[in-house]
């Protein structure tokens, strides 16, 4: 299953998130993040999405999973944040 | 006296050589190969920028820009995509460490917006600074703008309209659906705004340079100096051009 979102972070920038996923396990097989915000480095987004693969789609999980990227691959946004990331990714499954 | 920065007047150039001239620029400024640098130039043909994160087949109609003649590149920056048309296009590329240049990446943004802000004074244009990254001007964008930073060095490009075609920025960046388009070309078009809308005339590409020029030195306190690429960064240009900025692989990476 594939399917799209678009997230206007509040005070921020226009998300366009498009997941694959596996519905009977409810997990990320494919993740693409795109759109108009920063992050700093740049390559990172490629990095996100590649470590966001086999994640569970959850609120929770999610949003832990993108923090500790965030953390650990010290990336910074401008525009969009873990928790926006996570809402645009969950808006996916509606 | 007053420390001195490299101006660079480019000319108009295509989309791919642009975006490859900033990077050659921040290549070399990186190196210490050349000073911190201010460059102003123009994009022919007509050229949409993507933001880096954006996707082709999401913001663009491939079909209408090879009809129009409009090339599209993918930038190194973030941001949202921009029809590049009447307008001059700055870029600043300086080290990171360099104290005119604020660590925190959002006050940096407001630091080189100053300098558009006193370039439009001397045009007799009173603009905000609207964070992350626009200039308003009665409450309308005048000027979007976009940074990065790699191998320890600044650089940020960004726009300032001189006049804007909304038609045809719309029929060539993507939106949903007609009814949807016909209410944001109307919305847009009361939330963009051109210097020479607002100063009632034509306006020339080297006026704007020129104010532009005396912003940045008053902001930074530094003297331009007009100078032109190096021979090695005429070479690094040309090289990221072919490899990268024409590609089809970088620009539909995403």
């Amino acid at each position: 299953m594939r399917s799209q979102s678009v997230y206007k972070v509040p005070q921020g920038k226009l998300l366009k998130i498009s997941v694959e996923y596996n519905e009977k396990k409810n997990i990320i097989k494919n993740i693409w993040i795109t759109g108009d915000f920063f992050a700093y480095p740049e390559e990172a987004i490629e990095l996100l999405e590649k470590k966001l693969t086999n994640t569970t789609l959850e609120q929770e999980q999610l949003l832990q999973k993108i923090r500790s990227i965030i953390t650990e691959y010290h990336i910074q946004f401008i525009g969009v944040d873990a928790e926006g990331l996570t809402k645009g990714i969950l808006m996916c499954k509606l | 006296m007053k420390e001195q920065w490299r101006l660079l007047q480019t000319g108009f150039n295509t989309a791919f050589s642009n975006m490859a001239i900033d990077k050659a620029i921040l290549v070399a400024n990186s190196e210490g190969k050349v000073p911190p640098t201010v460059r102003f130039y123009g994009w022919m043909p007509r050229a949409i920028s993507l933001g880096y994160f954006q996707s082709v087949a999401e913001e663009i109609d491939v079909k209408a820009c090879k009809q129009l003649g409009v090339d599209y590149v993918r930038r190194i920056t973030g941001g949202g995509a921009v029809f590049h048309d009447k307008e001059l296009t700055y870029s600043i590329v300086i080290p990171e460490s360099h104290p005119a240049v604020p660590k925190n990446i959002l006050k940096s943004y407001g630091r080189i917006c100053n300098a558009l802000l006193h370039g439009l004074q001397h045009l007799g244009i009173q603009g905000t600074y609207a964070p992350i990254n626009d200039i308003l001007v009665d409450g309308k964008k005048i000027s979007g703008n976009a940074q990065t930073r790699k191998i320890n060095t600044v650089l940020q490009h960004g726009t300032i309209l001189l006049d804007v075609d909304v038609d045809t920025m719309f029929s060539l960046l993507k939106v949903p659906n007609e009814k949807i388009k016909d209410k944001l070309i109307k919305d847009v078009k009361q939330r963009v705004t051109s210097i020479e809308h607002l100063v009632g005339k034509r306006i020339h590409f080297e006026e704007v340079a020129e104010a532009l020029k005396k912003g940045f030195e008053e902001e930074f306190r530094i003297e331009l100096v007009p100078g032109n690429l190096t021979k090695e960064e005429k070479t690094l240009a040309v090289q990221f051009e072919k490899e990268c900025f024409s590609t089809t692989q970088w620009n539909h990476r995403r």
